[in-house]
């Protein structure tokens, strides 16, 4: 048997410079420790390592960008990575966060030579941005150990992989620090050192399980896999380093999503005519926009005409970090499909934001809102229209609401008379410094002349407003 | 028409009030109020600042405090404020406060009904802060008004506040009502969290950072306007009626209390003095008990007259009681062998040295007692007493035990936003983004004008918004310095003969059984109450430890007092800058210092002990003094006043004393003025500010005549000192131990090594560093092993009949150093000290013999494996581990069986140790080795050609090009050398310093910070034996000993 394993040393960085029109140099950091995991080349370049302290690499290069780690995101994005390698493997193990092994052996029937395949996949992976250090091995932990040290050659020679793995230094093997103390107080430095030794003595000594995963490099002992099945959709999403607040900005990260779809759909032998593009906001709930084709499609340029039509229609709600293009509904190529307005054969829910958003897509995002109320403790700011999904982290609204009239007007009017009488008052507000629209108000109840009962102010300039009328 | 604020939080209400004490006590003076009342939650720790601003004022200083019980019933809390009306009221407030407080954990109270009933408060005044009509119906606040009126039967009101908010007219309407069901007046007041409105902004961030959330996520939690502030007379009197008003004034007039009083009636425990005596007579007493011991031939007439002179000041400001504490304190410490040393204002005096106090002898330094203790200044004296850093806990229990927890706590230490802080809670209650925030901070300049801070908050994305990042950045500003929360003073004692808890309230402290009182020593200070620090000092613990080596060896006992003073061997020794180890001398800054200072006297160690700070450094002290020294005739001084304060260190001052003297006699400050320059320049590094006192000293000495660059400069070398000066009579105590510690390296070099490695963690250098520095003293050490070694390290006689050191006239150098267990990574010391108990006459025979007798696990034994203590037993150390890991799996079937190892499976090709691989290991498990340095490795290997090693640099000319290569073992940026890195890199011949330029640093900074093994390429430069390399290039050699466990120690 032979293996072909695929190292991703920095997998989420390249990820995130795929959107970037400028690379900048970018570390990941666990989000619980203050050292440096992976490191984008550039960032290597100015002298940052992997195991370094943050507050180091930050000294090396002050301008570094930041990426805390994140193992669902992970995963996700190497099973993003898994379901391109499937239109040229159809073995594939998933090794998260940063790994994919492929079954080399059927392959080699297929391209013939192992420096065809190596070549096809370091063309795909060119062609895509993404660093990636292949090795090959007689067995899958031979082949990923080798991937992860970038010691790979493009050789099914097993005389010559064999001697590579014995020549392998101890930290590389992939064993746990208790057993590699051990070792190396024992004078040990390398696998084929290891190796000589009396296997039973061995296991004696060190824990079986040792031995056992000594054993599996060297192809002594079965070591079996679980092969990965593509899921039946398509689904790929980008990261923003910087985020995005203008919707243009949004069709230069789109295109290779696109295109990735194109090879997706052309390699299924299928067509989609519908597209769901998830925009992921800071603080605001993500944002769907169902995108629908006039008919069964599958190139690129006509989706990018759509999007581009879709989202000049809809301005940005707030700044985007992140996007997904997720596409689940594909057909037979040639089929063309009745169109039903509020999608009879979808589920109600699917249905529900069917309609939601062709409504915004005819009426404009701005016409559906709801009204909530707002812990502030200016007027203007009390209640608010959110968007239709409840907003996330809200601040707790006082149980008892001070006394505010039901009309309150969109903008403060001068007060055209002095009032007939003053009822109440004064209540005086002051607050909002921190959000740039600061209010100082002295806020009355009185009757006008007019006999209209109305709630006035006078702003911090002695000037006087009606905000509001009382029933 | 006039008006007293009777509830008023400062930011001792931590995370609430947004005033300093001060700040609201300044304000009140300026609008007339006629009284004020700190009442800070649940404390009183704002108190003594308000004081210090009111004292002298019309403004009358009400104490008092605000408190929340948990209701019985589900209902709001109840909310009142507690006023002292005299001292028996102070005294049940603070007891009232203790209990809240000693019933939660730190920083948090709790008190219940049921405390309040239990507790006399009959010498208090109650102003109820009745709940509002939303919160609790009219019914159920009207008991619980007449509840708490039942125990305030002295004094009761209810509290209204106007302060234009929503719903308030019905919360008025309320008042009037319970009021009058009550038959109690309603009293005005402002609720004021901030002296001036101005403060809203920062009171809102508090607000937020309490509710650990963002100003705009708060919401209704922030208060709905600014106007809790402290309002002028014409706004209150729109707003509340006159005789509310007037209720405010009626209320101050009946609270008498005077914080100064708790001076005059504090008082030390008196059952120091025993039966039949006065305090005076005892103190007496015991100092001639002590002049006998001292002075076995007779006290001098001059000590004489000195002593009855410091008996006479110590009995006119009745201080007999503090000394007799302490040196009650330092006589325990004595019968348990516990070494100490007192420093300080007035330890440095005949009587101290007469009670033990101190060893620095009136006789051999001429300080003055009286320029310790001030007669005007009415400040308290103080004295520190450092202690073995290992057994003060010792002390500290000996204290509790004699005092009694009700007698004695620990002073507080409020801890304060610094810049750091300050930045990363405004920006996490602005929202801005953590990670963002760290990376701001990580490279902020702390220099840049206000303008670049914008712009370096904007560049790093805080935020967008150009106005909130003005607003940061003056929030920062307003936000530093204020008290964040209180912490335990690291060894300074309160101790009363009255309970402590009727003088001031005490809560618990982070650590179990230790509890602090609200004050710090600044607070102590003002009040004039006495404080004893008992401080751990690590070079104790090293000096008694060589001294018990010594005298073992010796068969009598030696102690400090035995060593001879002012040898002058001593002094060429640390003259030539050979002072690793010896305290206070041994950094790289004092090493170079030495040979241009060339102290030859005790007096000198003095002025170098404070003269490498940043003080003195920075106002540039250290040049003029060092080329006065050079020819000190030509030194000439104003006039006679100023000679008399300069004279000793040739006209410049370098002490602190010294510049607080200097304001007095070349500026004519007043005693009280040079006070409080004095506590400026304490404070000066946090938040203090030295320019209101610009004018008067410039002014000031210009009116005495001086020219005005002498004024200008000494006023820069006055703001020199601001926080970093170093005070002479402490650093008169530190020389002494200077000149122990270098007697000890240059007599007994075994003894005093081995006494400094026995007490790591201390001091500036590795055990490491130690070590080697040891050897070049020709200390013979010897390696660590299961049958020579204790746990701790100890001195072996060598056979002399190989010995070729030519030791004549120094005793015990014929000692040699055995390593101790103790470096052993991953033994427990019970193992480590059974391996020397149980160790028998012939050693150990075996592994197996040793594992049986002194019962060691496999954890310990493969510690002992890998840091090769088993030489004696197995061949090599790989073999050995291989024999220790065959009995992990099946230990019980070894039981009772003897001589396992007589039978070892078959051997296993496993590779002998070369000295690369065994140098690793050593300084994997222990942290050193004893072979050959991994420099002279490298060096042998053909590596580092072209090299110099640190020996070698001695002969070179200054101004040659040179090549170095070492590890790295320091790395420093002095904040007094602008931008300079000094890199400490060690060789086998011993330490190079290299000097590294910012432009040059800049350039290279992957090197400069991440190379374990660097080469210099550079310009030696020399100034006497002081030899520096000027880096031009770096090269970072790290690869070459990859995995080599050397730790480097960054200040950065």
């Amino acid at each position: 048997m032979l293996w072909l394993y695929l190292h991703f040393p920095h997998l989420l960085l390249d990820h995130l410079a795929r959107s970037q029109e400028t690379p900048a140099a970018m570390v990941t950091v666990a989000s619980t420790s203050q050292q440096v995991l992976q490191v984008c080349p550039l960032a290597q370049q100015q002298g940052v390592q992997a195991g370094m302290r943050l507050k180091t690499a930050l000294a090396l290069t002050p301008e570094l960008g930041i990426v805390h780690t994140n193992s669902t995101r992970e995963a996700e994005l190497l099973e993003q990575q898994a379901c391109w390698l499937y239109h040229y493997a159809a073995q594939i193990v998933l090794y998260p966060p940063e790994g994919l092994l492929l079954e080399a052996s059927s392959l080699l029937r297929l391209y013939r030579t192992l420096p065809a395949l190596w070549q096809t996949l370091e063309n795909a992976l060119a062609s895509r941005r993404l660093t990636a250090w292949l090795a090959c091995g007689i067995t899958p932990k031979a082949a990923r150990l080798l991937a992860r040290q970038n010691l790979g050659q493009c050789s099914d020679d097993h005389t010559l992989l064999a001697a590579q793995v014995q020549e392998l230094p101890l930290p590389a093997t992939g064993l746990e620090t208790r057993p590699l103390e051990r070792l190396a107080r024992l004078g040990l430095t390398r696998l084929g050192e290891v190796a000589a030794l009396p296997p039973r003595e061995l296991a004696r000594r060190l824990a079986p399980e040792t031995l056992a995963h000594i054993q599996q490099i060297l192809g002594q002992r079965p070591d079996p896999q679980h092969c990965w099945q593509p899921p039946h959709r398509f689904q790929q999403r980008v990261d923003f380093m910087q985020e995005v607040e203008q919707s243009q900005g949004l069709l230069f990260p789109l295109q290779p999503l696109l295109n990735e779809l194109e090879e997706d759909l052309l390699w299924r032998q299928e067509d989609t005519d519908r597209l769901q593009l998830t925009l992921h906001h800071r603080d605001h709930s993500q944002q769907a926009l169902s995108i629908r084709t006039a008919g069964p499609e599958h190139r690129a340029s006509a989706f990018v005409e759509l999007v581009r039509l879709h989202l000049e229609r809809q301005p940005l709600p707030a700044p985007v970090i992140a996007m997904t293009l997720t596409v689940t509904r594909f057909l037979p190529r040639g089929t063309t499909i009745s169109r039903d307005l509020l999608g009879e054969n979808e589920d109600p829910k699917e249905a529900w934001q069917t309609l939601i958003s062709r409504l915004q897509a005819r009426l404009g995002r701005g016409a559906l809102r709801q009204l909530e109320p707002q812990a502030d403790h200016r007027p203007e700011k009390a209640w608010t229209t959110a968007g239709l999904q409840p907003q996330r982290r809200k601040p707790p609204v006082t149980q008892n609401p001070p006394p505010r009239p039901l009309w309150l007007l969109p903008s403060p009017q001068p007060l055209q008379q002095p009032p007939q009488t003053w009822l109440s008052g004064p209540e005086r507000i002051s607050s909002g410094w921190w959000d740039g629209e600061r209010v100082q108000r002295d806020y009355y109840s009185a009757l006008l002349t007019s006999g209209q009962l109305a709630w006035v102010y006078r702003d911090d300039q002695g000037h006087w407003f009606v905000h509001g009328w009382f029933g | 028409m006039s008006y007293a604020e009777l509830t008023c939080f400062s930011n001792f209400t931590f995370l609430t009030g947004a005033s300093h004490p001060h700040e609201l006590a300044e304000r009140a003076l300026a609008l007339g109020y006629q009284a004020l009342a700190i009442t800070d939650e649940c404390s009183v720790a704002g108190m003594p600042r308000a004081w210090a601003a009111l004292r002298d004022s019309p403004v009358k200083l009400v104490t008092g405090s605000y408190f929340e019980l948990a209701s019985r019933d589900d209902g709001p809390p109840v909310r009142f404020v507690v006023l002292a009306r005299n001292r028996l009221g102070y005294g049940q407030l603070c007891q009232l406060i203790t209990q809240g407080r000693r019933q939660a954990s730190k920083g948090s109270y709790h008190l219940s009904g049921d405390d309040l009933e239990q507790h006399p408060l009959d010498h208090c005044l109650c102003l109820w802060h009745a709940p509002h009509p939303r919160e609790a119906d009219f019914k159920s606040s009207l008991a619980t008004g007449r509840w708490l009126q039942a125990h305030f039967s002295q004094g009761f009101w209810i509290t209204a506040t106007r302060t234009l908010e929503a719903g308030e007219e019905s919360h008025l309407e309320r008042i009037r009502n319970l009021a009058s069901n009550l038959r109690c007046a309603i009293v005005a007041t402002g609720q004021v969290h901030m002296h001036s409105r101005d403060c809203q902004p920062l009171q809102d961030v508090l607000t937020a950072l309490r509710h650990n959330t963002t100003v705009e996520q708060a919401g209704h939690r922030l208060f709905q306007n600014g106007e809790r502030y402290l309002r002028p007379l014409a706004v209150l009197e729109r707003l509340y009626p006159e005789t509310w008003r007037q209720e405010s004034l009626r209320i101050a007039e009946r609270c008498d209390f005077n914080p100064d009083i708790l001076k005059e009636e504090y008082r030390y425990p008196a059952n120091l003095v025993p039966p039949g005596y006065g305090a005076s007579q005892y103190l007496q007493h015991l100092t001639r008990e002590g002049e006998q011991r001292r002075f076995p031939d007779g006290t001098p007439p001059a000590i004489q007259a000195l002593i009855r002179k410091e008996l006479a000041l110590i009995a006119e400001l009745e201080y007999e009681h503090y000394f007799l504490t302490i040196h009650d304190i330092v006589r325990f410490a004595r019968s348990r062998h516990i070494l100490c040393q007192g420093r300080g204002s007035a330890a440095n005096s005949a009587v101290c040295y007469c009670l033990g106090i101190t060893e620095v002898d009136p006789r051999q330094v001429d300080l003055l007692f009286e320029r310790f203790i001030s007669r005007d200044r009415g400040e308290p004296p103080d004295i520190d007493v450092d202690f073995e850093h290992e057994r003060r806990e010792e002390v500290i229990q000996y204290i509790y035990q004699r005092y009694g927890r009700d007698h004695a706590a620990l002073a507080a230490t409020v801890i304060r936003y610094r810049p750091r802080s300050a930045i990363r809670d405004v920006g996490k209650a602005l929202g801005f983004d953590p990670i963002l925030v760290e990376q701001f901070l990580n490279g902020i300049d702390w220099r840049d004008t206000e303008s670049n801070w914008r712009q370096q908050i904007l560049d790093k994305n805080l935020t967008r918004n150009r106005r909130i990042a003005d607003q940061f950045f003056k929030l920062v500003q307003r936000i530093l310095g204020f008290p964040r929360h209180l912490s335990q003073h690291v060894g300074g004692f309160v101790i009363s003969a009255g309970p402590l808890a009727e003088l001031v309230p005490v809560e618990n402290a982070a650590m179990a059984e230790r509890t602090v009182i609200q004050w710090d020593k600044d607070d102590l200070e003002s009040l004039g109450l006495m404080k004893v620090d008992v401080l751990a000092l690590g070079m104790l613990s090293a000096i008694r430890k060589a001294l018990a080596l010594i005298s073992a060896r010796r068969g009598a006992p030696v102690t400090l007092q035995d060593i001879e003073r002012e040898d002058p061997k001593v002094y060429d020794m640390l003259q030539s800058g050979d002072s690793i180890g010896v305290f206070q001398v041994e950094s790289r800054a004092q090493m170079n210092m030495l040979p241009r200072l060339r102290p030859a006297c005790y007096y000198d160690l003095v002025i170098q002990v404070a003269i490498v700070r940043p003080g003195p450094i920075q106002g540039d002290m250290v040049h003029p003094y060092l080329k006065r020294r050079a020819c000190p005739e030509a030194v000439t001084y104003p006039n006679d006043d100023i000679r008399q304060v300069l004279e000793r260190t040739l006209g410049v001052p370098i002490f602190q004393e010294q510049a607080i003297k200097l304001a007095m006699v070349a500026a004519g400050f007043s005693a009280g003025q040079a006070d409080r320059l004095r506590r400026a320049m304490a404070a000066w590094k946090s938040d203090g500010d030295l320019t209101p006192f610009r004018g008067a000293l410039i002014e000031g000495m210009l009116a005495r005549g001086h020219s005005e660059a002498f004024a200008e400069r000494l006023y820069k070398q006055i703001c020199g000192f601001g926080g970093y000066g170093f005070p002479e009579s402490h650093a008169a105590s530190f020389a002494l131990l200077v000149y122990v510690s270098a007697w000890l390296k240059h007599y007994h070099a075994p003894a005093f090594y081995c006494g400094l490695l026995n007490s790591q963690p201390m001091g500036f250098y590795s055990p490491s560093q130690l070590v080697q520095d040891a050897r070049r003293h020709q200390v013979t050490v010897l390696p660590v092993d299961v049958n020579h070694s204790d746990w701790d390290h100890v001195l072996e006689s060598i056979n002399l009949e190989n010995t070729t050191l030519e030791s004549t006239n120094l005793e015990d150098t014929n000692d040699s150093l055995r390593l101790g267990l103790r470096l052993v990574k991953g033994l427990c010391r019970e193992a480590g000290r059974r391996i020397g108990q149980q160790r028998p006459e012939s050693g150990y025979r075996s592994t197996t013999d040793l594992r049986q007798r002194a019962e060691l696990s496999q954890r310990d034994l493969e510690a002992l494996a890998g840091a090769g203590a088993l030489a004696s037993l197995s061949s090599n150390r790989h073999q050995a581990y291989w024999q220790l890991l065959e009995h992990q799996l099946a230990p019980g079937l070894l039981l009772g069986t003897t001589g396992a190892d007589d039978h070892p499976t078959p051997p296993v090709p496993l590779p002998v140790p070369n000295e690369g691989q065994n140098l690793l290991a050593d300084y994997h498990s222990l942290g050193l080795s004893l072979r050959r340095h991994p420099l002279a490795l490298l060096r042998e290997q053909g590596h580092l050609k072209h090299c110099l090693n640190a020996e070698q640099l001695l002969a070179v000319e200054p101004g040659r090009p040179v090549q170095v290569a070492g590890l790295v073992t320091g790395r420093q940026r002095p904040g007094s050398a602008a931008g300079v890195t000094f890199v400490t890199l060690e060789d086998e011949t011993g330490n190079i310093n290299v000097v590294v330029w910012l432009a040059t640093a800049r350039r290279q900074r992957k090197p400069l910070l991440t190379a374990r093994l660097l080469h210099v390429k550079g310009i030696l430069e020399r100034e006497g034996d002081i030899i520096h390399i000027m880096a031009g290039k770096l090269n970072d050699l790290s690869h070459l000993i990859e995995n080599l466990n050397v730790q480097s120690r960054d200040f950065q």
